[in-house]
């Protein structure tokens, strides 16, 4: 559903993804793992040309995200209409929720639906109404993103995700900006949506919700893919002594955290 | 004479109806720049707010070009320089508001780049990431953001806008400036009349100036 080849990106001469090769099905929950600075945000962010790669090819459903081959074999920017339907299809949450400030809750929630995809603004705003249920938002409608907690934002934020009907959702490190007590909540509806079927990839390090709702995991190092394997075996049994020496180290961190 | 100086004040009040002239003639060369400024600038700033340097640098040499030359100069070659050019001649009052629209258009612009330049990359990310174009993404999340930022420095620019009309008694325009300089011809009252143009102004720009401190303040402490 998502494919990734030969993918590179620069930043000026740091050379932060190096040739990704990997394949995301549909249903599927794939999670990115990998020490700070090995390119787990810009990979999410090039999947929906957040960040333009400079060679390689990222494809939605066998359509190609941003560059197209020109007749003479020349890579050209695509459309701008098209990259936004593409990108309208694969939605992302962000670490740092990225509400919109001056939008309700439900209006940012119904501010795709009816902007980008034109859909009927009661329809839309039913279904927001029903997402934020989902969420358990359901009395924060009419709140600003400023007066909830930093779960329940992330929580209005998989809401706004879910109302493209998006192919995918990105998870850029989710949780990682909460308290740890909010953590639990946010954890908790997207395990559900990863019950229901739905298209995930998740950069993450809560370690314990990879290994129980992940299907593969991906561990990335210096813009490189180092390991994937299915998550049991993953974790059980890994075999590139980095995936070794990394999960090593979150154990060490998670039990002096605990101490 | 400073101690034997008899002020005449009912000198400015028979010829009241002048200055309300004047004052609607000010009121009008401010509200046209303003809306040409406006405009222009918002045009100007949205090109300096471009990834593309095809779109930035035109706009960036036009902002310094006219912040680095004398508006009067700007006028005044308005309006003698640009008619023995191209032959087309402006009245005196659509030339001070063109040139102090374009002039202004310069402050706009970069209000407007400031102000867009100080929404957070996360809120650009989100709209992208939902399939905004680049026009809804202004219009419905950047710019509703960034011009609640923006209102105190664009009230200044107002105040210093109205201020400039000023300039337009150079080219004969009758403005509350180049009445009051008719006035005094007449009646031969300097201190009256220069002093009662002096206090109308502060009368009508310090509420203003007041005001959009009042609102920097209050935005300050809302975020
Ligand atoms: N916009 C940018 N401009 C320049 N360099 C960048 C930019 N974004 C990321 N980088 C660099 O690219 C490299 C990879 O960054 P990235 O954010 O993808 O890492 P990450 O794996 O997500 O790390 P973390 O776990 O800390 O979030 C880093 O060296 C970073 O400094
Ligand atoms: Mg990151």
């Amino acid at each position: 559903m998502i494919r990734i080849s030969g993918l590179h990106k620069h930043f000026g001469k740091n050379h932060v993804l190096r040739g990704i090769d990997v394949e995301i099905a549909k249903g599927e929950v794939f999670v990115i793992v990998g020490p700070s600075g090995s390119g787990k945000s810009t990979l999410l962010r090039c999947i929906n040309f957040l960040e333009e790669h400079d060679a390689g090819e990222i494809a939605i459903d066998g359509e190609p995200m941003g560059w197209r081959l020109a007749p003479g074999g020349k890579r050209v920017r695509d459309k701008e209409s098209n990259v936004s339907r593409l990108r309208s299809q694969v939605a992302m949450v962000f670490q740092q929720f990225n509400l919109f400030p001056h939008k309700t809750v439900l209006e940012n929630v119904v501010e795709g639906p009816i902007v980008v995809k034109r859909e009927p603004p009661g329809e839309a705003a039913e279904r927001a109404a029903a997402l934020l249920d989902r969420v358990g938002l359901s009395d924060k409608v009419d709140a600003y993103p400023s007066t909830l907690s930093g779960g329940q934002q992330q929580r209005a934020a998989i809401a706004r995700a879910l109302a493209m009907q998006p192919k995918a959702i990105l998870f850029d490190e989710p949780t990682s900006a909460l308290d740890p007590e909010l953590v639990g909540e946010v954890l908790a509806v997207m395990k559900g949506l990863a019950h229901k079927g739905l298209t995930m990839v998740i950069v993450t390090h809560e370690m314990q919700f990879a290994r129980d709702v992940g299907d593969r995991v991906m561990m990335m190092d210096a813009g490189q893919v180092v390991e994937l394997a299915p998550a049991k075996s993953f974790f059980a049994a890994p075999r590139n002594p980095r995936t070794v020496d990394f999960l090593r180290r979150l154990q060490l961190r998670e039990s002096s955290d605990a101490a | 004479m400073g101690q034997s100086y008899v002020w005449h004040f009912n000198v400015v009040w028979e010829y009241r109806q002048v200055f309300v002239r004047g004052a609607g003639i000010t009121a009008q060369l401010t509200a046209g720049s303003l809306l040409i400024g406006l405009v222009l600038g918002l045009l100007l700033g949205l090109m300096r707010s471009s990834r593309s340097g095809a779109m930035r640098v035109p706009a960036a040499v036009y902002v310094e070009a006219f912040r680095a030359t004398p508006v009067l100069v700007q006028l005044v070659w308005l309006y003698y320089a640009l008619p023995i050019l191209t032959g087309f001649q402006m009245g005196p009052i659509l030339s001070v508001s063109v040139g102090l629209g374009l002039h202004t258009a310069a402050y706009f612009a970069e209000i407007f780049r400031a102000g867009i330049a100080s929404i957070d990359r996360g809120q650009w990310d989100a709209a992208k990431s939902i399939g905004m174009g680049y026009g809804q993404m202004m219009r419905r999340i950047i710019l509703p953001q960034a011009v609640r930022r923006m209102i105190p420095p664009f009230i200044n620019e107002i105040a210093t806008l109205m201020k400039l009309t000023t300039l337009g008694s150079v080219l004969a325009v009758y403005e509350l400036l180049h009445e009051a300089q008719n006035l005094i011809n007449n009646t031969y009252r300097p201190l009256e009349i220069y002093t009662t143009l002096a206090v109308a102004f502060f009368v009508i720009i310090y509420p203003i100036i007041w005001l959009s401190q009042r609102l920097e303040r209050y935005l300050k402490a809302r975020s």
